[in-house]
């Protein structure tokens, strides 16, 4: 296949704020790519239009090959979606089987599939044995794994993971890391967005920097890290974007 | 396809319903208090000329089956609202979903929910002596007058919830409309007793329609006014579609943040 993602000057502008200008990017497959920003840079506006929920005002984007305007229900099939929001809300009254079991189905996982292919992703992150309990009950760390389990039943070929990680305490985030590199080596491709940088520097292979919804900075962490001779991606992020405080916008 | 995918929402629908016991069982209830207590109490208020039974609780059953279809439709739109505020609609939004299951799942579980409690209804008015002057092919076209309403109400909630910023003011508009929406129709009180302003806008109403058509099956028999009145309320609840369809579309194709 060719590249993952492919984006032509896509830009999106919400009246006359201009949230992402024309951002040029290129995934290819079996990478995990990092989205990285200040809050308000324009990382969920591009996830939005990468994800097919907000259409571009500017520029095109190709997601495994469709165009994410005109050819949505297609991009979709093809993307795990896995929000930033963990979604006990929805379903705090569900287990986490039955959640699983409900979007397998609206994945169009063929029916008799649906149960083995369940048990299958409960057990690669490690709860099948609370597989039966309402999703209330689980921590913050188990409502994440459930999460990402989701967003693998129809086996994807794009990840889009939005802060993975957020409020997870170091074990968690550790078997959070080693799912995401073992998806990694068994050739999915992952698009990142992080406000981690230590997550960023462990997991990606590539990454780009974006402020005020514009590319400040890309490449790998070594070589980011290495053309401003500094030792941690930290120091390279602040940099590219400045110590200034953000709004959060957008 | 389609089908997996009402099924699975319709699933997720009910399971959060059943969890909720003690939800369930008061909303299950309701009805009945009204049935017994308010059209119990006020049977012997009423003026059997005006509403032109002596039997009150027969004339109260269709604006109480009406009123319980009102309170649910309320409750029908709030997945969607909370879905909204949760985020949980965009991952329902990034998966190969078609638009129209989200909604039509929520019309066949409401239809479902609306169609058991309506039975339920009637038992309970059976217990107070009241029989259907049409039978059972009349309890059959109770519950289709039910269904067109509980379509209407649905469509009109979404709508709303699709409006509204939050669901503050989801419930702040919903809890205000409610009781004029009842009483400015013919539940309780026939349009021939309300002063003349009022009755020209019960006329508009189409909970007038769908209480019209179900008074005159459970206390007269088949006429001419059920499909006259079915007429109107499969108009309104056409619009009401309409409305909610558009509402939904609009939301949907673009969300922004």
């Amino acid at each position: 296949m060719g590249l993952i993602i492919e984006t032509a000057g896509l830009g999106r502008a919400f009246g006359g704020a201009i949230a992402v200008d024309a951002l040029t990017l290129a995934v290819s497959p079996g990478e995990i790519f990092g989205l990285l920003g200040p809050n308000g840079a324009g990382k969920t506006t591009t996830i939005r239009m990468l994800s097919t929920l907000l259409p571009p005002t500017t520029g095109t984007a190709r997601v495994c090959g469709h165009d994410v305007a005109r050819r949505a229900g297609e991009v979709r099939r093809h993307i795990g979606y896995v929000p930033q929001q963990v979604s006990s809300m929805g379903h705090y009254m569900l287990t986490g089987r039955e959640k699983a079991e409900i979007e397998a189905a609206l994945y169009h996982v063929p029916r008799r599939r649906v149960q083995a292919r369940v048990s299958e992703l409960l057990e690669l992150v490690q709860l099948s044995a609370c597989a039966d309990r309402l999703v209330q009950t689980y921590s913050g760390g188990m409502q994440k794994r459930l999460d990402l389990a989701c967003g693998l039943l129809h086996r994807p070929d794009l990840l889009i993971l939005d802060e993975p990680t957020l409020g997870l305490d170091v074990q968690s985030r550790h078997h959070m890391w080693d799912h995401i590199r073992s998806l990694r080596d068994e050739g999915m491709t992952v698009l990142l967005a992080t406000n981690y940088m230590d997550e960023a520097d462990r997991l990606c292979d590539r990454l780009v920097i974006i402020d005020h919804g514009r590319e400040v900075a890309g490449g790998s962490p070594a070589a980011l890290k290495a053309a401003m001779g500094v030792s941690s991606l930290d120091e390279v992020f602040l940099r590219h974007t400045g110590h200034a405080l953000r709004e959060e916008v957008g | 396809m389609w089908s997996q995918e009402v099924l699975a929402l319709s699933r997720r629908w009910l399971l959060m319903v059943l969890r909720e016991r003690l939800n369930l069982l008061f909303s299950v209830l309701q009805p009945a208090v009204w049935l017994v207590f308010f059209a119990g109490a006020m049977g012997g208020a009423v003026d059997a000329r005006i509403v032109g039974t002596g039997d009150y609780v027969a004339f109260a059953v269709p604006g109480v089956i009406a009123f319980t279809v009102v309170g649910n439709g309320v409750s029908a739109a709030m997945p969607l609202l909370f879905d909204k505020e949760t985020g949980y609609l965009d991952k329902l939004l990034s998966m190969p979903v078609r638009r129209g299951s989200l909604i039509v799942s929520r019309f066949v579980f409401q239809v479902g929910m609306n169609s058991a409690q309506v039975l339920l209804i009637l038992l309970v008015a059976l217990a107070l002596g009241v029989r259907p002057a049409t039978g059972v092919l009349g309890v059959l076209a109770i519950l289709a007058v039910t269904g067109l309403l509980t379509l209407a109400l649905t469509a009109a909630a979404m709508a709303l919830a699709c409006a509204v910023p939050s669901h503050g003011t989801f419930f702040a508009v919903t809890g205000f409309a409610s009781l004029p929406l009842l009483f400015m129709s013919n539940a309780f009180v026939p349009l021939s007793a309300m002063p003349g302003w009022m009755a020209v806008v019960a006329r508009l109403n189409p909970l007038t329609y769908a209480i019209d058509a179900m008074r005159l099956l459970v206390l007269r028999g088949w006429g001419g006014g059920v499909p006259v009145s079915l007429g109107a309320l499969s108009l309104a609840s056409g619009l009401l579609l309409a409305l909610g369809w558009w509402q939904f579309a609009r939301r949907t194709s673009e969300r922004v943040a």
